[in-house]
């Protein structure tokens, strides 16, 4: 791969946050998506999904609360067969799974997803994190990934309910509460429209607030009346 | 078969070799092998260090301990012979599809494990004979068992070559055929009734001398473990006729006849020698003059290895059995990497105390040789089902399987090698647990919630444009398991719900939509009706009615 290429971003398929961001979120660093739930995060995670995985690269997705749907992956462009899945079933062995997938050296994209994530018992902010609003339980491995990320050229992107990552953050992005669009009648879901804003960027401009519109995909049907029963074994001819 | 070449792999002393390659750390030590535990059991074979210090073969293991005090005992194990032959016979393979396990011989040289390979045509491989017996002599030693190889025109003759520098090898294991030699030395020397038996012990000593210099190989010799031999007759007349390993009977009477060695024997016409000696001199005749036998067959199909140990002392806990594994786990990808292969799913059959059995299967994400990856694999399985007893015997075996080969492509970006993939998967199976890594995949399911996950093997593709460039899409985040909810319904329709997710009025509601399925079966049968709910907290969530259970619940949330 020329140099060039291997330094392109990854876009996000959005016009105007791509062309803040320089082209996407960078490959090599550490990059963050924060928000609240129905913000847009996880479409954000599997837009970036969609398109490494379309550019014939391999990705993988790391997540804690078993909350990936490959349904609507594939309904939003991913080559799921390129996707190397990791359910892990506590954080730490997510943050392990990351580490061994950056020294495999060859993964375009790691998604690292935290969001979701049960509370831990034990583990208490120091105070100062906790006035910043940060729960900052593993603070020594953020600094381990980035410079893993760095060396193997991919792109890691953490994705999670608050920011966790801090200074050790290339980009990190915010998004906001959403407003759902139903039209027609009976009434349909159409999307979701909001904002995302870039709080940091060390490779561009920042405290932008970007207008986003996630539509709902044609593939991502709510389910119809249909039997479930296999080809051909259907009696009433439904399927 | 004309121009046939075929190549012997020997290890003298099997028994003892099986025994260092399990414990590699014994291989300087004075180590005795005993047919059993107790102490008046028979001393089967020594090591050179406890031949330097006395101990003998045919000893019971009380008077062997009284010759060297820090004698070695260990009882010679089937299972570690028999893996150790097995062992011999991936060596085989590596080099040549058509190999052949000679079947464990009775007499002199019953410690023996031999096996044959065709080495006909394999000169382009190895550049010579000599490149590829060296081949094979360092992949058994890598694997623990130092062999000689011999290559010559037939098996008997490659097999008697074989057993010739064995007998002159200078090591561990001609401890045993030295002094098994002496055992027989009557009977080879023809000890006649009515003679001076001293007289005869002192002649039978000169003989053998004179065999043994005769046989041993100069000090020059590069390669003392390897021999080439071009013209099999002319090698074979004066090897001494031990070496055709004669049954006791047949040995007396070819030396009463005055035949020492192989030359003789093979001259003498096979009608007279049949009258006199029977039809068991028929096969001895045959081997002295190097017939052809049937040609070697194809190598098995299978490409299943197992290696195994019987426990001297039961073992109780699982990081003693983890250290057992780990010695299993080492020989076993050892073998496989000799031809090439990685490890598969994982056997563990475990013999318990009190005759109870365990076996299990341990899955293993992607074929892999790295042994903390597999070990792990196997402590994750045996801390989640603990054996029900103390163990006394472990038996491991897998199926090798083809390590992906790395093809680049100049076009298309370069994924992550095959080798380091497969070892990155199986490691964070280990770390995640079984069947929690893999590609996800759909399942062949009407079902709305319902996923599969593939085995992971990215294949290098093109890349393809995006279908839509120049917007997002909507996606899901799934909740699993779906959280139970109180709606409350008009005329059908949600208006307010309260859950841990989402709580508050209904602002907006489309559904619903129906899906049914499996109803032919009372466990999997489904019918739910599902709904995008917006609620007045801000969350746009699916919300689903089980019809069967009569349940409110939320399976996913639009995020």
């Amino acid at each position: 791969m020329e140099p060039e290429a291997a330094a392109r971003p990854w876009p996000t398929g959005l016009r105007e946050l791509d062309r803040l961001l320089g082209g996407g979120f960078p490959r090599g660093r550490l990059s963050e998506i924060t928000g609240p739930v129905c913000g847009g995060r996880t479409s954000l995670g599997h837009a970036l999904l969609a398109r490494a995985t379309a550019a014939g690269e391999v990705a993988a997705l790391v997540e804690v609360a078993d909350a990936f749907d490959p349904g609507s992956a594939h309904a939003a462009g991913t080559r799921l067969e390129r996707v190397l899945w990791v359910r892990a079933p506590e954080r730490r062995a997510a943050l392990r799974s990351v580490e061994h997938l950056l020294l495999a050296n060859g993964f375009g994209l790691v998604l690292l997803d935290l969001a979701g994530e049960a509370p831990a018992r034990t583990a208490r902010p120091r105070p100062r994190d906790a006035r910043r609003g940060h729960l900052e339980r593993t603070p020594a491995v953020w600094p381990r990934l980035r410079k893993a990320a760095r060396a193997a050229g991919t792109a890691l992107v953490v994705l999670g309910d608050r920011r966790c990552v801090g200074a050790c953050a290339d980009l990190a992005v915010e998004t906001g509460t959403l407003r759902p669009r139903f039209t027609g009648t009976p009434p349909l879901l159409e999307g979701l429209e909001g904002e995302v804003h870039i709080v940091r960027n060390r490779l561009g401009p920042q405290l932008s607030r970007v207008p986003v519109r996630w539509p709902k995909p044609s593939g991502l049907r709510s389910p119809s009346a249909r039997c479930a029963r296999p080809a051909g074994a259907c009696m009433r001819r439904c399927s | 078969m004309a121009g046939s070449r075929i190549a012997c792999l020997l290890v003298p002393d099997l028994p003892l070799a099986a025994a260092l390659r399990a414990q590699p750390e014994l291989a300087e030590q004075a180590v005795a092998i005993a047919t059993g535990p107790g102490p008046r059991a028979e001393i089967l074979s020594v090591s050179p260090e406890a031949a330097r210090r006395g101990v003998r073969p045919f000893t019971t293991t009380v008077q062997a301990r009284a010759a060297c005090a820090e004698l070695r005992v260990r009882v010679a194990s089937p299972s570690l012979e028999r893996a150790a032959r097995a062992a011999l016979l991936d060596v085989a393979l590596s080099a040549s599809p058509r190999v052949e396990a000679a079947p464990p011989s009775a007499g002199l040289y019953a410690a023996e494990a031999v096996v044959f390979l065709d080495a006909t045509g394999t000169g382009s491989l190895f550049r010579s004979e000599a490149g590829l017996a060296a081949a094979l002599e360092a992949r058994a030693t890598r694997l623990g068992l130092p062999p000689v190889v011999a290559i010559a025109g037939s098996r008997p003759t490659a097999h008697i070559a074989a057993r010739k520098l064995a007998r002159g090898k200078p090591a561990r294991d001609s401890v045993r055929a030295r002094s098994d030699g002496a055992r027989q030395a009557g009977r080879r020397s023809g000890v006649q009734k009515g003679r001076n038996p001293a007289r005869q012990a002192t002649q039978a000593r000169k003989e053998d001398k004179q065999l043994r210099d005769e046989d041993t190989p100069p000090a020059s010799d590069p390669r003392p473990n390897v021999e080439i031999v071009h013209q099999d007759a002319a090698y074979l007349a004066p090897l001494p006729i031990d070496l055709l390993d004669p049954a006791p009977p047949l040995a007396e009477a070819l030396t009463r006849f005055g035949i020492r060695r192989i030359g003789e024997l093979a001259r003498l016409p096979r009608s007279a020698l049949l009258t006199r000696l029977g039809a068991g001199a028929r096969e001895l005749l045959d081997l002295a003059r190097g017939a052809s036998r049937p040609p070697l067959p194809a190598a098995p199909a299978s490409t299943r290895c197992e290696e195994a140990l019987d426990l001297e002392h039961p073992l109780e806990h699982l990081e003693p059995l983890a250290f057992v594994l780990r010695g299993l786990l080492s020989r076993l990808g050892e073998r496989l990497a000799c031809r090439g292969l990685g490890c598969g799913d994982l056997d563990l059959r475990l013999a318990l105390d009190g005759g109870g059995r365990d076996a299990r299967r341990v899955g293993v994400a992607a074929p892999t040789g790295d042994v903390r990856v597999l070990l792990r694999l196997l402590c994750l399985s045996l801390e989640a089902r603990p054996p029900g007893a103390a163990i006394e015997g472990v038996a491991l075996a897998t199926e090798g399987r083809p390590l992906r080969a790395d093809q680049l492509d100049l076009f298309r970006p370069a994924g992550p090698a095959p080798a380091l993939l497969a070892r990155t998967v199986a490691e964070l199976e280990a770390l995640c647990g079984p069947g929690r890594v893999g590609a996800p995949a759909l399942a062949d399911s009407h079902r709305p919630d319902a996923w599969a996950v593939a085995a992971f093997a990215p294949a290098s593709v093109a890349p393809v444009e995006p279908r839509r460039p120049g917007a997002g899409e909507l996606s899901l985040r799934a909740l699993r398991p779906p959280v139970a909810a109180e709606v409350r319904v008009v005329a059908g329709r949600p208006v307010s719900l309260r859950s841990a997710v989402a709580n508050g009025r209904v602002t907006a509601v489309s559904g619903p939509w129906r899906s049914t399925g499996a109803w032919w079966s009372a466990e999997e049968r489904f019918a739910l009706d599902h709904f995008d709910v917006w609620t007045s907290d801000g969350t746009l969530c699916r919300l689903r009615l089980d019809r069967i259970g009569g349940r409110w619940e939320i399976d996913a949330v639009y995020d």
